[in-house]
């Protein structure tokens, strides 16, 4: 004979519960239900009616075994909910980014293609990023299942300072003489050379970037000036200045990028001596390499995203 | 009746079935008697609530539980406690506390006018 629906149903629920309750809450269960369906027959019901009115009356028979064991029927509960996501969004901000420069570095270091280190950066950087989220998620959800306390406890010294966006006098100054420096040491380098080497003053920008490509730095140097002055004028950020300041952090990473790619950034005479002077072999001249390209891509993408966190402040202000 | 009315209905009435529990079963009682009884009572209460609750009150000791197999079908009886009384006096206290203090936000306060 098929089991009933009621033996299926009470099966159902004593399955998940400890082994020392499952006899006992299967008896009672089954002398409720069985009580359930007599009501209904003495109103006259039909038996198979009956039984599969009082079942769904009950409803699922998990969420009711969960109630027996006294299991909470989500992930996650608003007791550790705000700790996971504050933890979680900040690894996230952190693991990726490391695990994309470091493999990024490491590819570079051994001599890999730019297409090879770019793939492998990435997908190790969102590798990193599942797996952060899964075993945080994981953490969050066993201390919730055990009851554990993270000991996190709100006070008023927790409250956010008002942060600000540098639009500040003070900010536009300490722009335009970093700009001004810039403008001065490309000078400098130009007429006498910025590295003085064994009595000489070596130039360190390659003599070629003159004047077409001098031109273009200074462009976006005055760009940067403009920029300023206009955030200072405004007083907060908006999108076209983020745009901007996107434009501008492009147009320098293309510009020191493609001439360094081509050889054609840094004073060959000024590498020649390094290495003869210096004792720098081809291998750390590389590496060398490597850390000045990525320090001026970190650089650009650091002040792009800043750029934009800034107008999206300021669009709450 | 609109979805937030029964949202607010329903949070009222939360804790209430602990509270109906532990009076009725002053005198032993078993589950579907109690749902019954309870609906009897203008306490309507679903199944599925009221037998996990009749446990935990039991784990926590406010029930105590007996299995009767006099009868044909065995069900397991569940009578108040000494604590679940106590419990159950001073839920009531609470309850009486609260509807006092409620009606008395739209009754005219006579310590008010005097002053």
């Amino acid at each position: 004979m098929p089991a009933t629906l009621t033996e299926r149903y009470i099966s159902a629920t004593v399955r998940s519960l400890p082994p020392e309750s499952q006899e006992d809450v299967r008896a009672e269960l089954a002398a409720s239900i069985a009580d359930a369906v007599e009501a209904r027959l003495d109103q006259g019901e039909e038996p198979e009616v009956a039984e599969r009115e009082v079942l769904t009356g009950l409803g699922d028979p998990a969420v009711l075994a969960a109630g027996y064991a006294d299991r909470p029927l989500h992930l996650l509960g608003p007791r550790h909910y705000l700790t996971w996501r504050r933890l979680l969004i900040l690894l996230l901000w952190i693991v990726p980014a490391c695990a994309l420069v470091g493999v990024g570095l490491s590819q570079a270091l051994i001599g890999a293609g730019v297409g090879t280190i770019i793939g492998q950066a990435i997908s190790t950087a969102l590798t990193a990023a599942v797996h952060v989220a899964f075993w945080t998620t994981l953490v969050f959800v066993i201390l919730e299942r055990t009851g554990a306390d993270t000991g996190e406890r709100w006070s008023v010294d927790d409250l956010p300072e008002p942060k600000e966006t540098g639009t500040g006098r003070a900010d536009l100054i300490a722009s335009l003489v970093v700009l001004g420096l810039v403008l001065a040491a490309l000078a400098w380098d130009r007429l006498i050379g910025l590295v003085r080497i064994e009595g000489d003053w070596v130039p360190v920008l390659h003599p070629g970037l003159w004047p077409l490509w001098t031109a273009v730095l200074v462009a976006i140097v005055l760009g940067e000036a403009v920029h300023a002055v206009v955030l200072h004028a405004r007083g907060r950020w908006s999108t076209g200045l983020a745009v901007m300041n996107t434009v501008l952090a492009v147009a320098f990473v293309s510009w020191a990028l493609t001439l360094f790619g081509n050889g054609r950034l840094l004073n060959p005479e000024l590498l020649e001596l390094a290495r003869t002077v210096g004792g720098i072999d081809a291998e750390a001249m590389h590496t060398l390499g490597v850390i000045l390209v990525l320090s001026i891509l970190v650089i650009a993408v650091w002040d792009v995203i800043d750029g934009w966190v800034k107008t999206r402040r300021d669009a709450r202000r | 009746m609109s979805d937030a009315v029964d949202t607010h209905l329903q949070e009222l009435r939360r804790g209430t079935a602990v509270l109906a529990c532990l009076q009725l079963l002053r005198e032993p009682g078993y589950g579907y008697a109690l749902l019954e009884r309870l609906v009897e009572h203008g306490l309507p209460t679903d199944a599925n609530t009221l037998y996990p609750l009749l446990r935990r009150l039991e784990k926590q000791g406010y029930l105590t539980s007996e299995w009767n197999t006099d009868e044909a079908r065995p069900r397991k009886f569940y009578s108040t406690s000494a604590d679940g009384i106590r419990l159950a006096e001073a839920l009531q206290q609470e309850w009486r506390a609260l509807t006092e203090s409620l009606s008395s936000l739209t009754e005219p306060d006579p310590a008010h006018e005097e002053s």
